[in-house]
């Protein structure tokens, strides 16, 4: 499973990207139900954000749903930030 | 379940109008019905802007006069997102141990003071709105944002970013954003939304030369400065005088902003690119603080005050139509004097024509 986040916005509006393959790993299964939940609650079309707030974009296997602060599900920010930690 | 503080968007900031129209007339009423109460509202606000300009009255009349005194409370969200989290300090108690706490209180008295002594505006809505802040948001959070409703500031990772409270320009660049939102409330797309951007940066910058007391020649025009990690090859994250030049480094990349027309960048990103091409605005105010001289938020943000409170801005203003604005408003203020030539040379030199 390929797991890709971009984050746009923030104060600096400074772009960030990342990605995890998860074949091979270890910790796989966890991962694809984290992202599984994630992609759940994502939305088809960007949420309305609020000035310098991030956006997101999560790209699971080529399907993309949109997010953003302060509304995130507990999923969505878990996903988030170890993709844009661990990923590269 | 992540809570939010009970916190509604302002959908009429964000999206553009163009997609607005569109959803309006979609068949599905889950997607027109929002986006028709959204323009409703939104020809609503401009309605009574204008009345209240044209005719001198207040949108509501006021039980009695705010207080020119603020009324400040900063949480501590413990590194977690609900907000706003713990009380640690009501307006008025005695500074606390951490000194983040103690710096956001601070930030928010110091941005009241400047609307309040230099625009005799009372708060954020301009009718003495309680400050509220919080702290240590998430962890290691690289952010600061205004949610419509109170500040929230993260503490920073420490590699890129260090604490958010550290510059007091980002507290009042935050706080403007409010401002923003109660009065022309620009929408958060494309030039509407890189002026909505410059605003926050202009009054941002403001608030941080009137603490310190310094003149137009005296001041950095820097926002964010202090708040990039040593290892950061940067000085901050916006020049307002010299767009472009803030940072350059191996990670975070270089300073994307225009200082003119010339190089504007065209581009989806960044809703539209807002905190890049809010360098041409950013720039121009700078060009008419400088030429001006002394205390840039007497004169040249005095303007730029008049026409962002004064009813005539539209939410989807253009940059041209805010730089007739400020001609307007120059002339209405300062007669046909510096001021109005000030106004029309920086315009010209950032390479936004004035029609």
């Amino acid at each position: 499973m390929r797991i890709q986040v971009r984050r746009t916005g923030g104060f600096a509006g400074i772009e960030r990207h990342a990605e995890v393959d998860t074949s091979g790993r270890p910790d796989a299964q966890e991962w694809h139900a984290l992202a599984e939940r994630a992609l759940a609650s994502g939305r088809g079309t960007p949420p309305l954000g609020v000035p310098d707030g991030f956006s997101y974009q999560i790209t699971v296997d080529g399907k993309t749903v949109y997010a953003a602060d302060p509304r995130l599900t507990d999923e969505q920010r878990e996903l988030i930030s170890r993709v844009l930690k661990e990923g590269a | 379940m992540t809570t939010n503080g009970g916190f509604e968007p302002v959908f009429c900031t964000v999206v553009p109008p163009h997609v607005l129209d569109k959803l309006a007339r979609h068949d599905d009423p889950a997607l027109s019905g929002p986006a028709r109460r959204t323009l409703m509202r939104d020809s609503e606000l401009r309605g009574r802007r204008r009345v209240t300009a044209e005719f001198g009255l207040a949108a509501a009349p006021a039980a009695k006069a705010p207080s020119d005194q603020p009324l400040r409370t900063v949480y501590d969200a413990g590194h977690k997102t609900d907000l706003p989290g713990r009380k640690v300090r009501a307006e008025g108690a005695a500074p606390g141990k951490d000194a983040t706490v103690n710096r956001a209180y601070a930030g928010l008295g110091a941005t009241f003071d400047l609307y309040l002594k230099a625009y005799q505006r009372h708060s954020i809505d301009g009718d003495g709105l309680p400050l509220d802040a919080s702290v240590h948001y998430d962890e290691k959070y690289n952010n600061a944002f205004w949610n419509g409703e109170q500040m929230v500031f993260g503490d920073g990772d420490g590699e890129i970013f260090l604490d958010f409270t550290i510059p007091i320009d980002v507290i009042g660049h935050e706080l403007t954003h409010g401002v923003t939102q109660h009065t022309a409330n620009l929408t958060y797309y494309g030039q509407p939304g890189a002026l909505n951007e410059s605003m926050s940066d202009v009054f941002g910058s403001l608030i941080k030369q009137y603490t310190l007391g310094q003149t137009a020649a005296e001041a950095d025009w820097l926002i964010g400065a202090g708040l990039l990690a040593p290892s950061v090859t940067g000085k901050a994250l916006r020049s307002m005088k010299e767009p472009g030049t803030a940072y350059d480094d191996d990670v975070l990349g270089k300073d994307p902003q225009p200082a003119t027309m010339d190089d504007y960048v065209r581009t989806g990103r960044d809703n539209g690119g807002v905190h890049i091409n809010s360098g041409i605005p950013n720039h121009a105010f700078y060009l008419v603080a400088s030429a001006l001289g002394g205390h840039a938020w007497e004169k040249a943000g005095q303007i730029w005050y008049d026409v962002l409170t004064g009813g005539e801005l539209s939410s989807q203003a253009l940059f041209n139509d805010f730089a007739k604005l400020t001609v307007a408003a120059a002339k209405a203020r300062f007669n046909e004097g510096e001021e109005l030539q000030a106004v029309q040379k920086a315009w010209e030199q950032v390479g936004v024509r004035i029609l």
